[in-house]
């Protein structure tokens, strides 16, 4: 049975590992590949991360092979279709894994325990294991053979955002880690940082952290504003809509497409710029129901970063895995079964700038989702690069996801972990608001303020924009923005 | 008495001396209407306009309206008057030394208004020169004269054939005033090499290449008028394709071995072959053209080249020395590469500049991700000089039309004058003027660089000069 890894450190040890984190300048990766190069990459899973990881890696000269488990190479498995039709070599366990000199772990989540003791035994002596996410080792204390090296480069992005920016020259923000326990020649860092050179990382920007802080800040970010948020959100606007008598199809667009186009805004310019996509009156509105709804919220944000924190999450995900994932493949169910989901979005034009104007409480949502989230990780130990990471970062691309398909595609685009929390954080969520969403109407959702004239009061404004702009997410965004904006010449 | 009806040319095929010849014309010139007649040297501008005045011999087609008196001024109507006075001299066989027709008389021969003449004459310069023999005045005072010639002959329509060139300023300026004037009563046709000399009364534009009326323009059509002038600078201007950067050369590449090699190459989705057994080879200054219909697999074997298949790791590919999968990257195989498709125009949705468009053509990148220096920077400013659009320089890509976009992405390939520059159905989605913008960048570049060019079209009868290999792909061979 799993054993805490976290929960066996000290709180000494515990606070030094989560307050790990540092952006690496481009400097530092001057060796490029050369640390991996000539070396066997043997890739476990060719899914969402194992298929995109591996077709940069080889077109970064690397040599990459994928190894599946047997069923799906019987089966001819769309994993194996995956990697077959993009002219790789696939081989089963045996055959693949005692050939490799890093084996890259990139099944989901759930089946790590099982496949690393499935593949640590024909591992080479000296050999590196590597995840992209530090679940295993972190919450269920996977041990690793002694002479293993285990490191993490964990792209902050959906697999097919990995090869699209590779693909365009760039690449997307990335977390490398090496498990300290795991380190025997004290080449993990050397080689994560090629791995991270060879998916295109480095051009975008690399975090040095830990597995654990990766793991307590990731999980904290995908339960609460990126995926719980937009979830709740998309239900409880879509509900208010209609019983402010809105044209179904017409809250269905607005709400598929409106998440991706106000955190659109937010990714160049952070929640300041999202803000200031709304008239002076709406923008005060907004600023308004986000205070309000940060208050409701706040003990929820809480409780999921201490269940995270003391493993009370992984635990009651663990036993429904258990469980034959009863809680998750029910939940997934109703989320399919809501008004939202079933309701087509209608054939109507909706101008950017609209999007806005009649989504002031969508936006006041991600406001209050971001800030809340970066507030909890920031008081719960983890630095403000890897908050802002885990939170304002990756909103807009969930939000695209949503547009692609509804909450559907974003559930299936996440990972089961993160479609867990995010279901868990909905059925807390949704009650929580339902006094708040009593006074809503469609002034703030749907229809717009319609104002005659768009004067405010001017102190108030003022006030307004200061305390919008002093969020320590936008410092910290502006930073980081920066150095991406460095590299990445967005006029 | 002023023009009333229309000219109408009906598919007219004129002949001229040197066998030149203005093909099938359709055009209409309304009363009050004012031509501007553009095109490259050698285009025929000058013969469409000398239609006008009976020049050549029509070999069908019909041309209506055509007034009896027509003032021209052109290079060949001076000459010929130049001949005329010399001939005349060598006909006087006296001991008297000739002195040819002097100004004045030249002038009225033909005028009819005697005090525009007089004012003409006053403003061009030309009264100390009355008296003096026509045959010897400069190249510039004889075309002054026929100006004045052509302006006082009571005229009906005029054809003025560069009119502007080689005035000084005070008789170009008279020169515009009175012809602003005229223009109210009379329609106009302007032969011009330069659009920017454009006079404001101009209504519409003729654009003829190779001996066809290919353009008609509305001069109000801002649009197609800023075509239509890009058009003209990348056919006329004496452009150079702009230097490579020193500080990013390519690698030499080994003289002996050809840029590309495919040998046994296939491609199959499942069971889907779209192509097998493919060789071909592309030696270093062959320029290819690859030909065959939608779904043949063109753009597949070209992405085999580029790196972008992945069944290029499965393939036995050489390309600029390497074979492919053999530890290189697939920026090594890109820096050799200039790229140009519609699907990397669809792709090139990241919100950037055109200057910064070009620059990303040196590092292969989709967007700029890179500090360039300032010499790359110089670089593609020339490149938008050649395109004429270095005034936008700073404008959102995204926001240019189609075919601007087409041909910045081109020149976002050459910027590196990369040994293979592909082109991939590069008029695919162009209207008619937007494709001969397009193939006028590619025949500068073919003639001015030493890039080998491989040009992809489903038409294979779609050619470009310069071009002598072909590969035809059909029924997933190639034939
Ligand atoms: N998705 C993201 O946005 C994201 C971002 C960063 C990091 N990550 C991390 O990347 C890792 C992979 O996630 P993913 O989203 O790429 O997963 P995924 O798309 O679900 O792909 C998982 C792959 O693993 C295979 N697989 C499933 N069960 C297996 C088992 N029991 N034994 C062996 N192979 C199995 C699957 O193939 P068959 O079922 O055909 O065998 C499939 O190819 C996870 O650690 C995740 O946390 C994901
Ligand atoms: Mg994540």
């Amino acid at each position: 049975m799993s054993n805490n890894y976290f929960n066996s450190l000290s709180l000494r040890e515990q606070l030094e590992q989560l307050g790990k984190c540092r952006f690496m300048h481009l400097a530092e990766f001057t060796d490029g590949v050369a640390a991996l190069k000539g070396k066997k990459m043997v890739v476990i899973g060719c899914g969402a991360q194992g298929l995109n990881q591996g077709l940069n890696l080889r077109d970064s000269g690397l040599d990459v092979s994928y190894t599946l488990r047997a069923e799906a190479i019987a089966d001819k498995r769309q994993s194996w279709k995956n990697a077959t039709e993009n002219g790789f070599t696939v081989g089963t366990y045996e055959e693949l894994i005692p050939t490799a000199d890093v084996v890259l772990n990139l099944t989901p989540d759930k089946q790590h325990t099982a496949v690393v003791n499935a593949v640590m035994p024909l591992m080479k002596k000296g050999a590196c294991l590597s995840y992209s996410h530090g679940f295993n080792i972190v919450e269920e204390g996977m041990k690793v053979r002694d002479d293993l090296t285990v490191i993490m480069v964990a792209p902050k992005c959906p697999g097919s955002e990995v090869r699209a920016e590779y693909v365009r020259g760039f690449g997307v923000p990335t977390l490398i880690a090496v498990h300290e326990d795991n380190d025997p020649n004290g080449e993990g860092l050397a080689l994560a940082k090629a791995y991270a050179v060879g998916t295109g990382g480095h051009k975008a920007g690399v975090l040095m952290s830990s597995f654990i802080a990766e793991v307590k800040s990731d999980l904290m970010g995908e339960q609460t504003i990126l995926c719980g948020m937009l979830q709740t959100g998309s239900l409880l606007c879509f509900d208010k809509m209609i019983e402010e008598g809105i044209d179904a199809g017409y809250a269905s667009k607005l709400i598929q497409y409106g998440w991706e186009t106000v955190t659109e805004a937010l990714k160049y310019g952070g929640v300041t710029n999202m803000m200031d996509r709304l008239s002076n009156p709406a923008k005060i509105k907004a600023f308004d129901l986000a205070e309000e709804m940060k208050d409701i919220m706040r003990p929820l944000y809480n409780k999921h970063q201490d269940d995270i924190m003391t493993g009370k999450f992984s635990e009651t995900m663990m036993a429904d895995w258990a469980n034959d994932d009863k809680e998750l493949l029910g939940w997934r169910a109703d989320t399919a079964e809501s008004a939202y989901e079933k309701t087509a979005a209608a054939d109507v034009e909706i101008s950017e700038q609209e999007y806005f104007d009649n989504g002031i409480l969508m936006v006041a949502m991600v406001k209050a989702g971001v800030e809340l989230a970066f507030e909890t990780m920031t008081s719960a130990g983890i630095i403000a690069d890897s908050a802002y990471y885990e939170s304002l970062h990756e909103t807009p691309l969930i939000a695209n996801t949503i547009a692609r398909k509804k909450l559907y595609e974003m559930n299936s685009t996440i990972s089961d972990t993160a479609e867990y929390g995010c279901y868990l954080y909905n059925h807390a969520c949704v009650p929580l608001l339902g006094d708040f969403m009593k006074n809503i109407k469609s002034d703030v959702i749907g229809a717009g303020m319609q104002l005659n004239h768009t004067g405010v009061d001017n102190a108030r404004l003022i006030e307004v924009n200061e305390a919008i702009r002093s969020h320590p997410v936008e410092a910290i965004g502006a930073t980081l923005r920066g150095h991406m904006s460095d590299m990445k010449k967005i006029v | 008495m002023p023009l009333t009806a229309s000219i109408s040319l009906k598919n007219v095929t004129v002949e001229f001396d040197q066998g030149f010849i203005c093909n099938k014309i359709n055009w209409t010139i309304q009363p009050d209407q004012h031509w501007l007649v553009c095109g490259s040297n050698g285009s025929g501008k000058s013969a469409l306009a000398a239609i006008l005045t009976g020049a050549g011999d029509i070999e069908s087609g019909v041309i209506r309206g055509l007034p009896r008196r027509i003032g021209v001024v052109s290079f060949e109507a001076q000459s010929e008057l130049i001949e005329a006075e010399r001939r005349k001299d060598d006909a006087d066989i006296m001991d008297v030394i000739a002195e040819g027709t002097p100004v004045a008389e030249i002038i009225s021969a033909v005028c009819k208004d005697q005090s525009l003449a007089d004012e003409l004459c006053q403003k061009f310069g030309l009264v100390p020169l009355l008296d003096r023999a026509f045959r010897k005045l400069s190249t510039g005072e004889t075309r002054k004269v026929m100006l004045i010639r052509a302006l006082t002959c009571n005229p009906q329509l005029l054809i003025l054939d560069e009119p502007f060139e080689g005035l000084d300023v005070d008789s170009l300026s008279a020169l515009q005033q009175h012809l602003a004037a005229v223009s109210e009563s009379i329609p106009v046709v302007i032969v011009l090499n330069r659009l920017d000399q454009c006079p404001d009364f101009i209504t519409h534009v003729a654009y003829v290449n190779d001996g066809e009326l290919t353009h008609q323009v509305k001069r109000a059509d801002t649009e197609a008028y800023q075509q239509l002038h890009q058009l003209l600078h990348l056919k006329t201007a004496d452009l150079s394709i702009p230097p490579a950067d020193p500080d990013t050369s390519i690698p030499a590449l080994d003289p002996a071995q050809p840029l590309v090699r495919v040998t046994g190459a296939a491609i199959r989705y499942g069971d889907v072959v779209i192509f097998d057994q493919l060789d071909w080879t592309i030696n270093a200054g062959q320029h290819w053209q690859l030909s065959g219909p939608n779904g043949s697999g063109k753009t597949a074997l070209l992405s085999l080249i580029t790196g972008d298949h992945p069944q290029c790791y499965v393939n036995d590919i050489f390309v600029f020395g390497f074979i492919r999968g053999s530890g290189e990257s697939i920026w090594q195989i890109k820096q050799f590469i200039g790229y140009v498709s519609t699907a990397l125009q669809w792709e090139y949705t990241v919100g950037t500049n055109l200057r910064n468009v070009i620059i990303s053509g040196f590092y292969d990148s989709i967007g700029l991700y890179s500090k360039y220096t300032d010499h790359q920077r110089d670089i593609a400013d020339q490149w938008l000089a050649v395109l004429g659009m270095e005034s936008r320089a700073d404008q959102p890509f995204t926001s240019q039309s189609y075919g601007d976009q087409r041909l910045l992405l081109i020149a976002r390939a050459m910027v590196k004058h990369p040994p293979l520059l592909i082109l991939d159905e590069p008029c695919l989605g162009l209207d008619d003027m937007n494709r001969q913008r397009v193939l006028a960048l590619i025949e500068l570049i073919c003639q001015r660089s030493t890039t080998t060019v491989l040009y992809v079209n489903h038409h294979a009868d779609d050619k470009i000069s310069g071009i002598e290999h072909y590969l035809a792909l059909e029924n997933n061979h190639p034939v």
